[in-house]
């Protein structure tokens, strides 16, 4: 078959959740079809300024069409978004909205128009920007939609409401995000799957070099990701430094906002992969404090440490995967956050032992090829 | 207006919407207007209007082509249905054709298309902005026509309630990508003709959009007389009938052609014994009508005698090659009267042939063979009429249509989880 895949944004040096489960898809499938991207010359999704020159390249064989961003995010885009979010407006700023947010790329879309159809199935990613929501309604009979949908505000703008209801398939993430597109939008006639991601088998990390390295003695508790208030890290930081603790928070990612400086947090910048894999296997206890992780990839890759994890009850995609997986607990508050951490430190390893054995078996590889086949068939125009 | 609030309390009063819930029909044109598919809106709205709510949204336009501002906007009522007019910001491009040649071409892009749909009007972003804030205050909403703005844009915004009535032609128009998105994303679509069904499932793909054949109904009215027809225009002879705007794009012109040779065959042929045969014309004029004594151009005629004219005459002539479901097909049918259509117009064709009501031809000579039998065979004739006469009563009943409607209008609630 031949494959389209459109995304915000692609390529290695891309970063983003949603990006990256597109690269791996593309890649995985092109192991046994043609498989070519559509996407923005852009690099960051904030400006969405151009960076890659537009046109055509390769990614280990995928052929790579990139279309200049005519517009990115707009300078007044946060007050475009607050009036749009919570204040009394029409349908016509909802569009602006959308425009204001970027990228605006109508190359991409006349691209999608002009030789769409040579393709048997196309595979839209991220329900929330423009080459999704204005490029699948070109092409709904043969689309495949990998929505990353959250439980936000967007989601219920006027673009939206009919873009749920096109595709020919919709792949999910986790069972929660099926949960709400279908209690959001009612469609669930169109045939879904949860696929997840696929998850390779992780190295061992080495906790004694990662503590030795970076001077670090007992418990540790582990934030991975990006540190920033977006992310939940301010309310963490405040929670952590509310009393006196025995362990050290440790903060591994791009740090974004102030650090208190004190002995129990240790802000640790971007690592590679490696003392990732290490500091993963050092922490007692991995932490979540976001509301709004689509994958929680973090988790899993702790998980397949033996990790157990301490996650926000108020993410449901979170707090359903340590639901199901047995490996962690939620938080809510301060109580319940100093009694987690309590329990989780006092347990040991078994909890993070089980979780290892759910992810090796739900996140196999083999198995998210499986589903991804199936929904591909079920998009795929076959004439 | 006082009436309109009346009207909406007694509503509530008397429990309709416990039963069957409420409903918007959104249309581009409501009233006292012409048109196939307005006409369809009109009668459905009269008819669902005593089993729930209905109510009505459309533009102050009376004319399909410049559609100026002719309505007063705001609300009003009519036949006792609340109807909120909203102002065309812009109607037809001045360069509509030019933008209609640029969108049809091979090389369109999407932009072509977008300025095709704009510039074939109405831009009525009111009507839009209401149904959009609206959304929740209906249980089901009614789409008529696939073509205009109020429809493209305006199922989008409530996609989970709509119920669109294309009313779809097999027309360059439907192949634009911009019209897509549309087919796939009402909750259930209403087809007027399993043909027209067939042809939208063959381009979109929308199999999975629960749709129902419904049709139109047809009723007949009182004292209908072929005899007054005949007296009033000073007609004698076999008379064969066509009805509908007079314009190139619904085959008039070949209709005129066929006809005018067909007929001067006739006369040349050393003396046929059939008596002269009269082509009468019903309609708007948009284009020159030929100038002949077995051509007769009544202009346009009011429902009464357009069934005393079906009455009066042999057959109809419906020469379009892009028909849906013709609602005179449907008129004819129910007096008895045999259709003659090209088999190139897939839709009518291929009814015509399910129902056995008529005949269709590929070319001239089929045509004037076609024209002839009807004349020479009688019986032919009248079966071919009866066949019709029993298929519309078999399928195109009001009563028939209601009832599959409020179903539709059920299952669309309850998958909305009301």
């Amino acid at each position: 078959m031949r494959i389209l895949v459109v995304v915000q944004r692609y390529g290695a040096e891309v970063v983003g959740g949603a990006e990256a489960h597109a690269r791996t898809l593309a890649h995985r499938l092109a192991r046994r079809h043609e498989v070519e991207v559509a996407t923005t010359n852009a690099l960051d999704y904030w400006t969405w300024a151009e960076h890659f020159p537009p046109g055509e390249s390769a990614d280990d064989g995928i052929l790579v069409r990139r279309f200049r961003v005519r517009s990115g995010r707009r300078k007044d885009y946060k007050a475009i978004e607050s009036r749009v979010l919570l204040g009394v407006h029409t349908l016509v700023d909802e569009y602006a909205w959308l425009r204001a947010q970027g990228p605006h790329v109508p190359d991409l879309l006349e691209f999608l128009h002009r030789d769409g159809q040579r393709y048997h199935a196309i595979i839209f990613y991220t329900y929330i920007y423009e080459p999704t929501v204005l490029g699948l309604p070109i092409l709904p009979e043969r689309a495949l939609l990998v929505a990353t949908a959250h439980d936000e505000a967007p989601l219920r703008l006027a673009p939206y409401r009919a873009l749920f209801q096109l595709p020919r398939a919709i792949a999910f993430l986790t069972p929660e995000e099926r949960d709400l597109v279908h209690r959001e939008f009612r469609n669930e006639h169109i045939p879904s799957d949860v696929v997840g991601a696929p998850l390779d088998p992780a190295p061992r990390g080495d906790g004694a070099r990662f503590r030795a390295a970076h001077g670090i003695e007992g418990p540790i508790v582990l934030y991975l990701g990006q540190v920033s208030e977006a992310k939940g890290c301010a309310e963490l930081l405040s929670l952590w430094t509310a009393r006196e603790r025995d362990a050290t928070l440790v903060l591994l990612g791009h740090v974004r906002m102030p650090i208190p400086s004190t002995p129990s947090v240790r802000a640790l910048d971007a690592v590679s992969d490696e003392t990732k894999w290490d500091g993963l296997a050092a922490a007692d206890v991995l932490v979540q404090p976001s509301r709004f992780e689509s994958l929680g990839l973090v988790l899993l890759e702790g998980w397949q440490q033996g990790t157990p994890a301490l996650v926000q009850a108020g993410n449901p995609v979170t707090a359903g995967q340590v639901r199901r997986s047995g490996g962690g607990l939620t938080y809510e508050d301060a109580g319940s956050f100093d009694a987690g951490l309590e329990r989780l430190l006092a347990e040991g390893g078994a909890r993070g032992e089980r979780a290892r054995d759910w992810v090796r078996d739900e996140y196999a590889p083999e198995r998210f090829d499986r589903r991804i086949e199936e929904l591909v068939s079920i998009a795929a125009v076959s004439r | 207006m006082s009436g309109l609030s009346e009207l909406s309390e007694l509503s509530e009063l008397s429990e309709l919407s416990e039963s069957d819930g409420s409903l918007l029909v959104v249309v581009q044109r409501y009233g006292d207007v012409s048109g196939g598919a307005e006409a369809h809106a009109r009668q459905l709205v009269d008819r669902l209007a005593p089993h729930l709510r209905v109510e009505v949204a459309t533009t102050t336009a009376a004319d399909y082509w410049t559609w100026e501002n002719v309505f007063p906007a705001g609300d009003a009522v009519v036949g006792g249905v609340p109807v909120h007019r909203f102002p065309v910001a812009r109607g037809r491009a001045r360069d509509f054709r030019k933008r209609e040649r640029a969108a049809f071409a091979p090389a369109r892009t999407l932009a072509d298309e977008r300025a095709f749909v704009d510039a074939q009007g109405p831009h009525s972003p009111e009507l839009l902005e209401f149904i959009h804030s609206r959304r929740d205050d209906y249980d089901t909403f009614l789409f008529f026509t696939y073509i205009y703005e109020p429809t493209v844009y305006g199922v989008p915004l409530t996609p989970g309630r709509a119920v669109l009535v294309p009313t779809a032609h097999d027309e360059p128009a439907i192949s634009l990508s911009v019209y897509r998105a549309l087919f796939h994303a009402p909750r259930a679509i209403a087809f007027n003709t399993e043909e027209e069904r067939a042809m939208v499932w063959r381009r979109f793909r929308n199999e999975r959009v629960p749709s129902e054949v419904m049709g139109v109904g047809v009723e007949l009215p009182d004292g209908i007389s072929a005899d007054r027809f005949r007296h009033r225009h000073g007609l004698e002879g076999p008379l064969f009938l066509y009805v509908g705007r007079i314009v190139e794009s619904k085959g008039a012109g070949e209709l005129f052609d066929f006809w005018a040779r067909w007929r001067d065959e006739r006369r040349a042929g050393n003396g046929s014994p059939q008596p002269q045969a009269t082509l009468v014309v019903a309609g708007h004029a948009e284009m020159p009508i030929p100038k002949r004594d077995d051509v007769r151009y009544l202009g346009r005629i009011s429902d009464e005698e357009k069934f005393d004219a079906y009455a009066a005459c042999e057959a109809l002539v419906i020469p379009s090659p892009l028909e849906s479901l013709s609602l005179v097909t449907l008129e004819a049918w129910a007096m008895g009267k045999p259709i003659v259509c090209p088999a190139r117009s897939r839709i009518l064709a291929g009814m015509t042939h399910r129902a056995g009501g008529g005949l269709a031809y590929h070319s001239y000579a089929e045509f004037a063979e076609i024209l002839g039998l009807l004349l020479e065979r009688p019986e032919v004739r009248d079966s071919l009429g009866a066949r019709g006469r029993d298929f519309v009563a078999r399928t195109y009943t009001w009563p028939r249509i209601v009832e599959a409607y409020r179903d539709l209008f059920a299952e669309v609630r309850a998958r909305d989880g009301k």
